[in-house]
């Protein structure tokens, strides 16, 4: 009996540190970093115009090359990080071979510091500014992984290629739903580098920064790659909305990612238990130039079409999205009635619209934010525990005592004379 | 038992290892910058709702960031409270910018519906001289329970945005520093609620494969109501915030308590008085004196 015990006591105990080093952190973080890490890909202009010598007296090129020092050295372990040139090798005259000049100087993965540094070193201002090509190498060398990904643009012209246009790549990347940002460094206070970039970034969901200094210049990197390494793992989950609520997919409770198109109406499907509550959140994101007045609208229908409960929201002027949301509990029922879950249809449609010369095509991103939680009664009473306050209430209960007193004395006087005169 | 126990130990020894080796890997990447870790102040920013840093309330969060970028926060407020934001911004040099910009905060709710400010200064024009620009936002009091239909603040995270509205083209993308702060503040008894909603904290996770079949009915249903028991179970599913301390409700204390009782006293006091004052004094013996007696 006891050698059985003790026979069960080193089974389990070995199947346990087993587990322990099937599970345990350090094997899977000494090799290769897990395939949800995030990914950032730094892509560096070595256009001819990156000699120009404005930053803090240096040329532009001395304060990327410093910069990109530092932001190695600061660069957190499960960051996978890649470098990307654009105009680094083709010196001459020839658009079309100018404008096919984009390479990946350092693969996307862990970091050789010491590698990426001395390939850094080598770079020399050479060629044409082709943004859209490198855009599109770079999410090429960013592609597979669970992770975010984030390209980070440091450029001192605009495109001098035209096709294809940066913002429409950036657009497109962006809409291929693998989550992609970029944000973009001008190295220049130019209108025109200005409006490219800001417009790559805000086509992402991406930042634009205007370079002067150079410790600017490094520390913005940084908070960049640091800024990736921090933003949560979890992405929404990828769906399409369908044109009616009969043929919709039906959502579980999370996030979820969709593109709506100007004009257009998504609907969706979720299932509610009685005694449950439904919660959905949606909002539109900007990601090109739309005109000043907006709005969106989430509504709960029945499959029947009636409506249950609306959000709404407009607004005017800059923005980056526009959210409404809405909840709509269903009061629990007694046990020996239908207690099984009814399917309710949620709306989205916005009011969007853009200037003729904006592109259409994809749609809007939209993130939805969908759950169902417990649903408590509404309250029998608005007060706190149906608890009285205030001097009204106490005059109230003084006389009404009061009255109840003499009332009750005059009673039992009463009754003491009618007793005494029996 | 020696067998469970001993399983149990190796099992601590395992999970210590496992935090032991994850704990540097976190701390690296969160450099402080996360409302969860600790009580230092984050000193970075989110980009949406769904990247928002979560801030506690007293906390003075800072973030530097670029003219133009949305920068986005979340904070915690509970039934009865009265939440209230400032931020102050730090604009870029003055001979860098080319005129008035306007700054703007707006604050939403769990479900990412945008809230009124019952006072304070949301929105305010930066002339072109002007260092720094201060705004705020005091929420309506949170409540316990709404109908559905209402836009009522209620339990749960909120979100802070901020961003510039309105700005010269050339001043995109000029550095900035931003400083803000949540802060709530108790409503006091007299605006005690009934009721409990589940609070409105957005959970952070992907959705489940959405499907398209209507004949799968049973599955969504079952989905929903494990994330349910996962919530009850201790919250291993992500929220966008930590609940409070003091929970989120406003509990079961407020000076409604004191002014019931004291009522209820003040009416026992009466009813005594009222008593003696009718009922006569009592003698022993005697017949009584008064009115009565005469009959």
């Amino acid at each position: 009996m006891i050698i059985k015990k003790r026979l069960a006591t080193g089974a389990l105990g070995l199947l346990a540190a087993l587990a322990c080093g099937l599970i345990s952190p350090t094997a899977a973080m000494a090799g290769e970093p897990a395939s949800d890490s995030p990914k950032v890909e730094l892509v560096l202009d070595v256009s001819g115009s990156m000699r120009a010598r404005d930053v803090d007296g240096d040329t532009r090129m001395a304060a990327a090359k410093q910069a990109f020092n530092e932001v190695l050295d600061a660069t957190p372990e499960e960051v996978r990080l890649g470098i990307r040139t654009l105009g680094a090798n083709y010196p001459g005259k020839d658009r079309k071979a100018g404008c096919q000049d984009s390479e990946r100087l350092y693969p996307v993965g862990q970091v050789d510091r010491t590698e990426a540094k001395a390939a850094v070193a080598t770079l020399r201002p050479t060629g044409w500014t082709p943004i859209g090509l490198a855009l599109r190498g770079a999410s090429k060398d960013l592609s597979g992984g669970e992770g975010t990904r984030r390209i980070v643009l440091i450029t001192d012209g605009e495109d001098s290629c035209g096709l294809p246009d940066p913002c429409d790549v950036a657009r497109e990347l962006a809409a291929q739903g693998t989550h992609l940002v970029v944000d973009t460094l001008g190295l220049t206070l130019d209108r025109k580098v200005r409006e490219q970039l800001s417009c790559i970034a805000e086509a992402t969901g991406g930042t634009y920064t205007a370079i002067q200094h150079r410790d600017q210049l490094s520390s913005r990197i940084k908070q960049l790659v640091r800024r990736s390494a921090d933003t949560p793992v979890e992405t929404p989950t990828p769906v399409r909305g369908a044109a009616e609520c009969a043929k919709a997919p039906y959502l579980g409770s999370g996030l979820y990612s969709d593109r709506e198109g100007f004009g257009e109406h998504r609907w969706y499907r979720m299932r509610v238990a009685p005694g449950q509550e439904l919660r959905a959140s949606a909002s539109v994101a900007v990601d090109r130039s739309v005109d000043p007045d907006y709005g969106v609208l989430v509504r709960a229908v029945t499959p029947g079409g009636r409506e249950l409960v609306r959000g709404s929201e407009a607004g005017s002027g800059r923005t980056d999205v526009i959210s409404s949301g809405l909840r709509y509990p269903i009061a629990d029922v007694d046990d020996d009635e239908d207690k099984t879950a009814r399917t309710v249809c949620l709306e989205l449609s916005q009011s969007f619209s853009a200037p003729a010369s904006v592109k259409r095509a994809p749609g809007l991103p939209v993130e939805f934010a969908v759950d169902v939680v417990g649903n408590d009664d509404p309250p029998a009473d608005l007060a706190a525990f149906g608890l009285g306050r205030g001097w009204v209430l106490l005059g109230v209960l003084t006389v009404g005592g009061l009255l109840v007193g003499l009332l009750w004395g005059w009673l039992a006087r009463w009754r003491v004379t009618v007793w005494r005169s029996n | 038992m020696r067998a469970l126990r001993t399983l149990g130990a190796a099992l601590t020894v395992c999970a210590a290892a496992w935090l032991t080796a994850a704990a540097p890997a976190a701390a690296d990447g969160k450099d402080g910058t996360d409302g969860k870790s600790g009580t230092e102040a984050p000193t970075e920013a989110g980009t949406g709702f769904r990247t928002a840093t979560e801030i506690e309330p007293g906390q003075r969060a800072t973030a530097t960031a670029s003219t133009g970028d949305y920068l986005y926060w979340v904070f915690p407020a509970a039934a009865g409270q009265v939440p209230k934001v400032e931020a102050e911004l730090k604009l870029p040099d003055v001979s860098s910018r080319h005129g008035s910009a306007t700054w703007q905060l707006d604050v939403y709710d769990g479900l990412r519906r945008h809230q009124p400010c019952a006072s304070g200064t949301p929105t305010r024009r930066a002339a072109q001289r002007d260092q720094t620009v201060t705004v705020s936002c005091t929420l309506r009091q949170v409540r316990s329970w709404s109908e559905r239909w209402a836009n009522d603040p209620l339990q749960g995270a909120y979100y802070v945005r901020l961003t510039v509205v309105d700005l010269p083209a050339q001043d995109l993308g000029l550095p900035i520093d931003a400083e803000v702060e949540a802060s709530v503040r108790d409503a006091g008894g007299a605006h005690a609620d009934g009721g409990d909603v589940t609070p409105l904290n957005p959970v952070l996770r992907a959705g489940t494969a959405p499907g398209t079949a209507p004949g799968t009915d049973a599955e969504p249903p079952d989905d929903d109501t494990a994330s349910d028991s996962a919530d009850d179970k201790g919250g291993k599913v992500p929220h966008a915030v930590a609940e409070p301390e003091d929970g989120w409700g406003s509990g079961w204390w407020s000076d409604r308590w004191v002014w019931t009782v004291i009522g209820a006293a003040l009416a026992a006091l009466a009813g005594v008085g009222g008593y003696t004052l009718t009922r006569g004094p009592r003698a022993p013996g005697r017949p009584p004196i008064g009115p009565g007696s005469d009959i």
